[in-house]
C-alpha cells in the first residue's frame, strides 16, 4: 500500500501534444484584446472615480478563455459563475472574519472552490477573485458587495464578449462549447 | 469466463500512440492528459458494447428460413439433411411446429460407436479399426426424437444478444431455436450470428 502510494507520484501519462503556431497566435490576439479592453476602461474611464474594471484574476481567466477554449473550465457558465460566486464569498469572508485576515483568506478560497464545484462553475481564477476580495487592500474593501458587480461581473462579461468575437474567427476554433 | 473475454472487443487495446496522434489531429489545446482520454475511450466503448449487446435482439440476427426435422424423421434422413445443408445442428419440431428438441453432431457422436465416443475423430478411428462394423449401426433404426436434446433451450424473438451469448457459453451449445409465444419455431441463432450481428454492415478493412 505504501509502495503504491509512492508509485503514484511517478506520474502515469505523458504531456499532451504541443499546439501549432496559429493556435499560439490566436491565443495572443484574444488575450491582448480582452485584457486591453478591460484595462482601457479601468484606467481611462474609471480612474479617479474610486472604481476599477480589472483585477489580477482576469489574467488567469485570459489563459483559459483565449488559450484553452475547449476546456470545460473556460466556458461562459464557469467564467461568469465562478467569478461572481467567488467574489460574493470573498467579500462575505472578509466582512465576517476581517479581524483574522489569514483565516478570512483561507476560508474565502476554500469555500469558493467548494461552491464552484457544487454548482458546476469551477473556474480556477475564481479562487484568486475570492482571495483578492480579502487581501486586496482598502480600495477593494471599500467596494463591499459592489466588488461582485464592478469589476468582477462586468469585467468578466467584457472578457467573455471578446472571447466570443475572437475565438470564432479561425476555422480551427469555436467558442463556447456550451452555455449552461 | 475465458471464452467470454475473447469475445470482448474492448480488450483490443488502443495504444498510447493512437491517443496521442488523435489528440494532435484535434487542433487547439485539449485540457486533458492522454491517459484520461484513453480511460474515457475504454469506458465509452464498454458502454457502447453494453448498449449494442442489449439492444440487438434475436430477431435481428436469426436465420428465419430455418431447416428443421420432425420427431418422427429417421436419423438417416436427419444426417442426410444436415449434410446437404452443411449445418451442424437442427431443431426438431412436433406436428404443429412446436420446438421439441435440438439435434447436433454431438448428439450423434454420443450415441454412436459404443465406448463413449464423443468426437468425429474418435468415430473415424473406430471406423478405420473396423472391429465393430459401422459405428452408426446402433442408431440406424432410430428417429430424431430418440437422440435429440430435450427439453430444448429456446429464446423468444425479443431476447437480447447478451442473453443469447450467455446461453451459449453456460450450456456449451452453438445454436438456439427462436420461438414465438406459443413455442413454435420461427428461426435459429447460431454463435456465428451473434458474433456477426453488430459487425455485418461494417466496411471491409483497407489493404
Amino acid at each position: 500500500m505504501i509502495r503504491n502510494y509512492f508509485t503514484k507520484m511517478k506520474g502515469a501519462s505523458k504531456s499532451p501534444p504541443p499546439v501549432g503556431i496559429s493556435e499560439i497566435l490566436w491565443s495572443w490576439i484574444g488575450a491582448f484584446l480582452g485584457i486591453s479592453t478591460v484595462a482601457l476602461i479601468s484606467y481611462r474611464v474609471l480612474e479617479g472615480k474610486g472604481l476599477t474594471m480589472i483585477i489580477g484574476s482576469f489574467g488567469a481567466s485570459a489563459v483559459l478563455i483565449y488559450g484553452a477554449v475547449k476546456s470545460p473550465l473556460a466556458q461562459p457558465r464557469n467564467l461568469l459563475g465562478g467569478h461572481v460566486l467567488s467574489a460574493l464569498i470573498g467579500v462575505t469572508s472578509y466582512q465576517i472574519l476581517h479581524s483574522h485576515i489569514w483565516l478570512a483568506a483561507a476560508v474565502a478560497v476554500a469555500t469558493s472552490i467548494a461552491c464552484m464545484h457544487g454548482t458546476k462553475t469551477l473556474h480556477p481564477p475564481g479562487g484568486a477573485t475570492a482571495l483578492i476580495a480579502v487581501i486586496g487592500g482598502k480600495s477593494v474593501h471599500s467596494l463591499g458587495y459592489l466588488y461582485a458587480i464592478i469589476p468582477t461581473a462586468v469585467g468578466a462579461s467584457i472578457m467573455l464578449a471578446i472571447a466570443l468575437l475572437v475565438n470564432n474567427i479561425p476555422k480551427t476554433r469555436r467558442y463556447p462549447e456550451f452555455w449552461l | 469466463m475465458a471464452d467470454q473475454k475473447a469475445y470482448n472487443p474492448v480488450d483490443i487495446e488502443i495504444s498510447d500512440d493512437d491517443i496521442y496522434e488523435a489528440m494532435k489531429d484535434i487542433r487547439g489545446y485539449l485540457d486533458i492528459t492522454p491517459a484520461d482520454v484513453k480511460e474515457l475511450y475504454g469506458l465509452a466503448y464498454r458502454h457502447a458494447y453494453e448498449r449494442i449487446a442489449c439492444s440487438i435482439k434475436a430477431r435481428d440476427v436469426m436465420t428465419a428460413q430455418v431447416i428443421s426435422v420432425k420427431k418422427t424423421t429417421p436419423l438417416k434422413d436427419v444426417a442426410r439433411i444436415m449434410a446437404e445443408y452443411g449445418i451442424s445442428g437442427v431443431p426438431v419440431v412436433d406436428e404443429d411446429g412446436t420446438v421439441a428438441g435440438v439435434i447436433s453432431e454431438k448428439d450423434f457422436f454420443s450415441r454412436m460407436g459404443g465406448k463413449g465416443t464423443k468426437s468425429f475423430m474418435s468415430l473415424l478411428a473406430a471406423c478405420m479399426e473396423g472391429k465393430e462394423g459401422c459405428p452408426a449401426d446402433p442408431i440406424r433404426a432410430e428417429t430424431a426424437a430418440d437422440i435429440m436434446s430435450s427439453p430444448p433451450l429456446a429464446v423468444e424473438a425479443h431476447a437480447p444478444l447478451r442473453d443469447i451469448g450467455n446461453i451459449f457459453s453456460e450450456n456449451h451449445i452453438n445454436r438456439v431455436p427462436v420461438v414465438d409465444e406459443t413455442g413454435r419455431l420461427i428461426g435459429i441463432v447460431s454463435r456465428t450470428d451473434v458474433l456477426r450481428g453488430p459487425l455485418l454492415k461494417e466496411r471491409p478493412c483497407s489493404p
